[in-house]
């Protein structure tokens, strides 16, 4: 019988988060996520020129402005069938690949391994060696983590001309094309970061480290003193010291629209996601990599602060018209995406899954998800994506020499409708844009973080972090350390969509 | 020891990000050297659940001395006034923010939100937001155009969308070290924002000789057709290069006018409004009679290499 209301609010996401638990005892039996302000910048968009959406969406978020800007530049180009040269795809996809590497380097390092220092575990043998590092602002791992992870955003800089929030992307190619000069300068970046990832997250080779394929090779590499002692090596041994490897499930399917699109297919009439890392819904319980049906995602507002509609709507005729009352059992101003009926989780463990890692599968069939799994998957993407960059950089130097940019034909963007997806961060993002007359008349965004933060549907199912939290147990009512740990696992970005704050509010405006 | 509570209202954290971004000097070396404490960063400080209101509690008894406040984000007084749009355990942060300014001895406006409302705050403004002392170019906002902070200084501008990453460190080493911080006619340091951002674009041959590119992609000058705003713009984006690499304009990506009250403008941001031939928006302080006829022999004199776009921005 839940007895306790328990009302917590997380730092070290980006955005404020409050989240509300029933608890029966110390066991989470029900969550809510609450998510309380309306930002209304799908709005914003309204009547402007359809290109603003690179100007104005890149701001929805800080961290990942190139992720939507890549997104909404994708959506007006299906809309009006553009082709987009290699050169530019390119560009494209290696600015985003830096944007990740960044966002995994700091959520590691300056949200997540903070909260191995939290007092409950002052007496662990290892905290002295964890505060020596991940102290916040100045332990030696976090201090070269910011160090390299601003080295590698230089990167954006040379193609956009600033990190974050520019807008070189548009429909047809991206503002200026690669020279020698940049290929030299890009990769002596990325050499150096793969030199500090090396060093620092994995004691080993990239090569070595992303050749472990089984659940046994990776527990015998943790063997290794030097593996041991690299930052996945203390997260491992830590979280399974402390059972957080066994905490944070959730949804058990996870989606990725694909990342980063390959040169070679990716033109119109841009049917499937052409990408290097394949698309997918991956199912946790069977194993199958269904395909990706950007049709059967839609969104349910049963307890949202909307106006209300029966089940859920593909965003196309997504409606969203703000209609606060608390009296009822609606609680959030986030809406609810569902694939199909299923609940998703989204961000790298699912870049991963749905892209042919074979670790991370195998680590997912024996030990299923949980928020250590999530934490590797992180880290182990970001030694993907730098492989990536150094592949995309050779690739880019033969294709230099090609045009970057087509003109779309006049008039090309003044009606119709498209959508674009890329994998963030965190994640699948999708953009749907629908333009009159040259004017924008629809923008609908669904962010990763939508997904993972989502309230019950209309059949009254939880969302995925609501689902992966109940059943924790809390050892200390005070420091609830064990959400914090399944929460910050899915690195979250509550900029995008909602602010999550306050509490159960029960402010009854104009009543 | 100057200590610092940073707080993000109606934020997309891009601020925060630059703040990262900043290597000379960086948040990093500003803490580890004594200069400033960090109260609290929503993004980067420890503290477990409900410090920031005990943190808040102590600053507001003076248990707890506030050198430095800075505000990201724009601040939302929505809905109907109430500014429950965005609160903190009940409380508006419109509210956390008016009680730590009075208490202060500086407030740093850091991005043209928390400056002056930014995008957020463009038409049709759906959650009834402002800056702290200007709504959009309207003095005021949230505190009013007669504030001042104990230091007697208004908020401290550090317009932007975002904030250069310089501009921020900078801007806190100048305030926690005493050192003397003279104030533009929006309360921007001057030192800052002090020169256009057209000032040292790679693209000035082409804007000197008026080659003016009608599409983007390429070389040419971006200011009569594609919407940039660099030669009426005050900003350092191209006297200090960003993330020590390059600007939006040398990319090729016009100057959208991001430190100035009324961004983003209206109507279609990739394009200049023009009168006749010329823009309507003239470099800063410039007579459009005499614009007009340096154009007409700036074009006649432009050498055959810039015409033909042989030069690399």
């Amino acid at each position: 019988m839940a007895n306790v209301t328990l009302d917590i609010d997380l730092n070290r996401v980006e955005g404020d988060l409050e989240f509300q638990v029933e608890l029966d005892g110390n066991k989470v039996v029900d969550a809510r996520c609450i998510g309380t302000m309306f930002r209304g910048f799908e709005q914003l968009l309204i009547d402007r020129a359809p290109t603003d959406s690179l100007v104005i969406t890149p701001r929805i978020c800080g961290i990942c402005g190139t992720a939507h800007l890549y997104t909404a530049t994708l959506a007006l180009e299906r809309m009006a069938q553009l082709p987009v040269p290699a050169h530019a795809t390119l560009i494209r996809n290696l600015c985003l690949m830096a944007e990740n590497v960044q966002s995994d380097l700091r959520q590691h390092f300056l949200f997540f391994a903070p909260d191995l220092l939290n007092a409950r575990y002052a007496s662990h043998p290892m905290f002295d060696e964890l505060t020596l590092a991940y102290r916040p602002l100045q332990g030696e791992e976090v201090r070269s983590a910011m160090q390299a992870s601003r080295k590698l955003l230089e990167i954006v800089a040379i193609f956009g001309g600033q990190w974050p929030h520019s807008s070189y992307m548009t429909p047809g190619g991206v503002t200026r094309g690669a020279n020698s000069r940049d290929i030299v300068d890009c990769q002596d970046i990325v050499d150096n970061t793969i030199r500090w990832y090396e060093q620092v997250v994995i004691g080993d080779t990239l090569d070595n480290w992303l050749s472990l394929a089984d659940a046994a090779s990776f527990d015998a590499w943790l063997d290794d003193a030097k593996h041991a002692k690299s930052a996945i090596g203390k997260l491992t041994q830590f979280c399974r010291d402390q059972s957080i490897h066994l905490s944070g499930g959730g949804a058990n399917y996870f989606m990725s629209a694909g990342a980063h699109y390959d040169i070679r297919t990716w033109q119109p009439p841009y049917g499937p996601q052409y990408t290097l890392l394949p698309a997918g819904v991956y199912n946790g319980n069977s194993g199958i990599n269904e395909a990706f049906d950007p049709a059967l995602i839609n969104e349910h507002v049963r307890h949202s602060w909307y106006r209300p509609y029966d089940g859920g709507l593909h965003p196309y005729q997504g409606e969203t018209v703000p209609d606060y009352d608390t009296n009822g059992d609606r609680y959030t101003w986030a809406k609810a995406p569902r694939y199909g009926n299923k609940v998703i989780e989204t961000g790298p463990l699912a870049e991963l899954l749905a892209g042919e890692d074979a670790l991370t599968r195998a680590l997912l069939a024996r030990d299923g998800a949980n928020t250590l799994l999530r934490q590797l998957a992180r880290l182990r993407r970001a030694g993907v994506l730098l492989s990536l960059m150094k592949k995309t950089l050779q690739d880019l130097a033969v294709e230099m020499s090609s045009p970057h940019y087509q003109a779309p034909p006049a008039g090309s963007l003044d009606n119709g409708e498209g959508f674009g997806f890329v994998q963030a961060a965190r994640g699948t993002l999708g953009h749907w844009v629908q333009v009159q007359d040259g004017k924008i008349s629809r923008y609908q965004v669904i962010t990763p973080t939508a997904w993972n933060a989502s309230p019950k549907d209309t059949q009254g199912v939880h969302g995925h972090w609501e689902e992966s939290v109940i059943g924790l147990e809390l050892a200390d009512l005070n420091n609830p350390i064990e959400i914090g740990h399944v929460i910050r696992s899915h690195d979250p970005c509550l900029v995008c969509t909602v602010h999550f704050a306050g509490r159960s509010q029960r402010l009854r405006i104009g009543a | 020891m100057s200590t610092l509570v940073w707080m993000q209202t109606g934020a997309c954290s891009g601020d925060t990000m630059s703040l990262l971004t900043a290597d000379g000097p960086s948040l990093e070396n500003l803490t580890g050297s004594g200069d400033i404490e960090v109260l609290w960063h929503p993004s980067l400080t420890d503290g477990t659940t409900g410090y920031f209101g005990r943190l808040v509690e102590n600053i507001e008894n003076g248990s707890q001395q506030l050198d430095i406040l800075c505000v990201e984000g724009s601040l939302i007084t929505g809905p109907y006034g109430t500014g429950m749009f965005d609160s903190y355990r009940h409380r508006p942060k419109i509210d956390i923010v008016r009680s730590l300014a009075e208490r202060a001895r500086y407030v740093i406006a850091v991005g043209t939100c928390s400056a002056f409302g930014g995008i957020p705050a463009a038409p049709p403004n759906p959650t009834d937001c402002t800056g702290l002392q200007y709504d959009r170019e309207t003095a005021g906002g949230l505190l009013g155009d007669e504030w001042r902070s104990s230091s007697g200084l208004p908020v401290i501008n550090l317009a932007g969308c975002p904030t250069h990453p310089l501009t921020i460190t900078r801007t806190l080493a100048i305030v926690a070290r005493g050192l003397p911080l003279d104030l533009d006619f929006l309360n921007r340091p001057k030192a800052f924002y002090g020169s256009m951002v057209h000032q040292g674009c790679t693209r000035n041959e082409y804007h000197e000789y008026d080659i003016e590119d009608n599409q983007l992609g390429g070389r040419g000058c971006m200011y009569f057709n594609l919407g940039c705003q660099g030669p009426n713009t005050l900003a350092n984006c191209n006297s200090e290069l960003w993330n020590n690499r390059s600007s939006k304009t040398r990319a090729g990506v016009p100057c959208f006018g991001c430190t100035s009250p009324n961004f983003p403008k209206d109507g279609d941001l990739f394009k200049t409004e023009k009168l006749g031939a010329i823009p309507v928006s003239l470099p800063l302080g410039v007579s459009r009679s005499h614009y007009m006829a340096y154009k007409n022999l700036a074009k006649a004199a432009a050498p055959q290499r810039v015409k033909d776009r042989e030069m690399e921005p």
